[in-house]
């Protein structure tokens, strides 16, 4: 039996007459101490997929287990790293990671949870922000602080929504190497969810594509088994990486070209515009006057 | 590293002008620091100087309305006359103290202050003199100016009056004759209409010539003189000066305590020497009945306390006082409530219907009902248990708080609990779903998520809605103190209003900008607290 399981997974939302299936038979195991990305375009359901494994949301149909035990409610076993951070603004990095530490061993004294906190820190080599508050950090020290608080719960499975889509392309790659090291230091299962083949290529140990919503659901997963530690400077001229990419690149590709080629009849042609990015990069809280 | 601490000092100098909400004098301090001069000089000139050359023009403007818009309780008070009733309020107060400090002098000190005082009187008596004699002179020199101005007029009028007279008669003999001729038929009647109206022409122009001559002659009385006005002036200030002292003398002799104790002993002390030597048991008894009563008598002075006059400085406080214990009041139950609204949608349900109704009642109806329903606590508010127990608490006695005091209190209370809980709901229901997920994800119990996560999300607006609750409550307070006579800036208003002195409508003016400047510091400190509780590092509306 597998460590992780998917079985028959639908969700959907909206009144019975008008309802829209967002995610649908979906099947996936996971094995223990493995690496799963899940790569998908946005809007479909990527996150959604993440909430029903977290235990944050209740599939309509199907069971999602850990162990064999049916996951009912979120918890510190099932770490997840929300894509927006979520981290208390009220609280220093300490203070956020401290909560966390202090609710899932309830037994650490005082020295056992600064001592366990600031190793994550350390971790993730952010020990000089310790006592910042994060509306100080730049928005890659927040997914580090994120990430820090998830890996000081030690949970089973660690659960990261595109925990590096909100990053510059630096700061992304030195994260990437971050997970993979922390990762390869202790080891743990790990599904993470992406929208960057490379990044999927480069860390997964198996790429498992998410089809076109509503109504998505798991293709057939792409197994990566280049050796590692790969070496990123030379992925570009590695073959297999090569390879890989641009199978699990077209795969993607074809898929949206199909589904647009089904909708073509009911979609009205529009001017080939692509509207500007106005999301702000973090989330900013409204002002009371 | 003497850079690095100057600089150190400006920043927090900047950060604490930040965080108090005066950003408009951070260019004085860099300028001070040698930053930029010129840039900051600009701000300046921008934000502070041309702000204050507006406020300067509002302040001449008003002082060249004033005197312009005549009432009924007379000229609208200029800034100055304002400021002059600051002034006078304050001596007000000051002279309190000092009565009340004559009051318990005793022995020694009390006749060396009584001799002092006396001798000032007597100087201030041939003040008085010397100022109403002053007076005199110069109502007896502004006469004689204006009877120079007059006569001329005056002689003028007189024979314009007899001119017009004559010319009346001759306009009346003429119209007899012309009525005469028409009634003969040597004459149309037009003509004699004509002449009527001929005459009513004339005799309204001749009123209006005499009018102008009798308004001109009034104009020249009325007219102010100012040396007269300074020797009024000056000999009110010194009568007034005198009256106190005469006050003083009374509070240093008759009326002062030890003296009105030592009587009071003396007296006792007689009754029982007599009854020591007393003939008959009748007058025994009735000596030593007059002796009880003046036993009881020392025992009152003994516990008699100076009844100050109510002071501008002690309604304030007062008023300041009154302001939070309401607000207090409203914040207890105004946070709990609101939190139960914000996590449970029935219960703001059941809420909702309840703050929408009686948000938006007048503060006079609560006053009202406080009155009714809060007076049934005190069918006797002189021995009421709990303002006894309040009246002895040490800080607060001074303030005399009784039931008009609660009512005005829970009618702030009253008007001031709906922003604060409305807000209060509004920040715990709108917490971050993120935030929530992570109390799931740590599975958090209902306490710690309550205090680790709710709260603690929901504070900043908690406290936008005290800052407005505080606001709200102090306007509403004027108001209720006004209503119900509670001591406070309300009632020193309306009792000013009542009144009528010759400084009522300067005293209004002040209390209004009393009122206004204290709102402006009770707002300032919210904002300094809602700062402090803002986790985004968010500015606040100034």
């Amino acid at each position: 039996m597998a460590y992780l399981e998917l079985n028959n997974v639908s969700i959907g939302f909206g009144p019975p007459s008008n309802r829209t299936e967002v995610l649908k038979d979906i099947n996936l195991s996971v094995e223990e101490n493995e690496f799963v990305a899940v790569i998908g375009f946005s809007g479909s359901g990527k996150s959604t997929l993440m909430s029903l494994l977290a235990g944050l949301q209740k599939p309509d149909k199907g069971q999602v287990r850990l162990h064999g035990s049916v996951v009912e409610n979120p918890g510190p076993r099932l770490g997840i790293m929300f894509q927006n951070y979520s981290l208390l603004p009220w609280l220093t990095v300490f203070g956020n990671i401290e909560l966390a530490v202090r609710q899932v061993f309830p037994k650490f004294n005082k020295a056992q949870v600064k001592e366990h906190v600031e190793r994550y820190v350390e971790m993730v080599s952010l020990t000089p922000a310790l006592e910042k508050n994060p509306h100080e950090l730049s928005g890659g020290m927040r997914q580090r602080v994120s990430l820090a608080r998830t890996l000081a719960m030690q949970p089973e499975v660690l659960l990261l929504d595109e925990p590096l889509s909100a990053l510059d392309a630096l700061t992304r790659a030195v994260l990437q190497d971050e997970i993979i090291r922390i990762w390869e230091e202790d080891k743990r299962t790990v599904v993470m969810i992406t929208n960057d083949v490379d990044e999927a290529t480069l860390m997964a140990d198996r790429i498992v594509p998410l089809t076109i919503g509503p109504e998505a659901t798991l293709a057939e997963p792409f197994p990566v088994t280049m050796e590692r530690p790969r070496d990123r400077a030379n992925l570009n001229k590695n073959p297999e990486f090569m390879k890989l990419k641009n199978s699990v690149t077209r795969f993607m590709v074809g898929m949206n070209k199909e589904s647009k080629d089904l909708k073509v009849d009911t979609s009205v042609k529009m001017p080939n515009i692509i509207p500007h990015d106005f999301t702000p990069p973090s989330r900013t809280s409204v002002k009371v006057k | 590293m003497a850079e690095s601490t100057k600089d150190k000092i400006k920043y927090r100098i900047l950060k604490t002008l930040d965080v108090s909400g005066f950003t408009a004098f951070d260019p004085v301090i860099r300028l001070i620091f040698g930053e930029e001069p010129q840039k900051q000089f600009a701000a300046i000139v921008k934000y502070l100087v041309i702000p204050a050359f507006f406020v300067l023009s509002c302040i001449w403007f008003w002082s060249w309305i004033g005197p312009r818009h005549k009432t009924k309780s007379g000229e609208v008070p200029t800034p100055d006359i304002v400021w002059e009733s600051v002034q006078i309020n304050d001596t007000i107060a000051e002279r309190e103290k000092v009565k009340r400090s004559d009051f318990q002098l005793k022995g020694a000190e009390r006749e060396a202050a009584l001799e002092q005082v006396a001798r000032e009187y007597e100087i201030l008596s041939e003040e008085v003199k010397a100022a109403k004699a002053l007076v005199a002179e110069k109502e007896a020199e502004k006469k004689a100016r204006e009877e120079k101005l007059i006569a001329p007029l005056e002689a003028k009028y007189e024979s314009l009056k007899s001119e017009y007279r004559d010319a009346a008669k001759a306009r009346d003999a003429e119209i007899a004759r012309i009525s005469e001729e028409v009634s003969e038929g040597k004459l149309e009647a037009s003509a004699l209409i004509a002449a009527i109206r001929n005459d009513g022409i004339a005799t309204d122009r001749e009123r209006s010539e005499l009018n102008s001559y009798k308004s001109r002659i009034d104009e020249i009385r009325s007219q102010k003189y100012k040396p007269l006005d300074q020797a009024r002036k000056q000999y009110d200030s010194v009568a007034d000066k005198q009256f106190f002292m005469k006050t003083r003398l009374e509070f240093l002799d008759d009326r002062n305590l030890y003296v009105k104790l030592d009587e009071a002993q003396s007296e006792l002390n007689e009754y029982m020497a007599e009854l020591s030597t007393a003939g008959s048991a009748k007058d025994a008894l009735k000596i030593a009945k007059r002796a009880v009563r003046a036993e009881e008598s020392v025992a009152r002075l003994e516990g008699q306390e100076y009844a100050s006059a109510v002071t501008i400085y002690h309604q304030t406080k007062r008023s300041i006082f009154t302001v939070f214990v309401g607000f207090f009041m409203a914040a207890f139950v105004a946070i709990p409530v609101g939190i139960m609204c914000g996590l449970n949608k029935i219960f703001m349900a059941c809420m909702t219907p309840i703050i929408s109704v009686f948000k938006p009642v007048s503060p006079v109806v609560w006053l009202l009902i406080f009155q009714i329903v809060v007076g049934a606590f005190f069918p006797d508010p002189e021995n009421h248990a709990l303002l006894n127990f309040l009246n002895n608490l040490p800080l607060i006695s001074s303030l005399e708080i009784n039931p008009a005091l609660i009512f005005s209190a829970c009618t702030v209370a009253m008007c001031a609990v709906w922003p604060a809980l409305v807000n209060t709901a509004l920040g715990v229901a709108s917490i971050d779903q993120d935030h929530v997920n992570v109390a799931r994800v740590l599975r958090l119990g209902f306490w710690s998520r309550l205090f680790k996560i709710v709260i603690p999300s929901a504070l900043p607006l908690v406290f936008a809605g005290l800052r407005i609750s505080l606001g709200v409550g102090w306007m509403v307070l004027i108001a209720a103190e006004a209503l119900s006579s509670s001591d406070g800036l309300g009632k020193f208003v309306w009792d000013e209003y009542q009144n009528g002195s010759s400084l009522t409508f300067a005293n209004i003016i002040m209390v209004c900008f009393v009122v206004g400047i204290i709102g402006f510091f009770l707002d300032r400190m919210m904002i300094i607290l809602q700062r402090f509780v803002s986790f985004d590092g968010g500015g606040t509306s100034v």
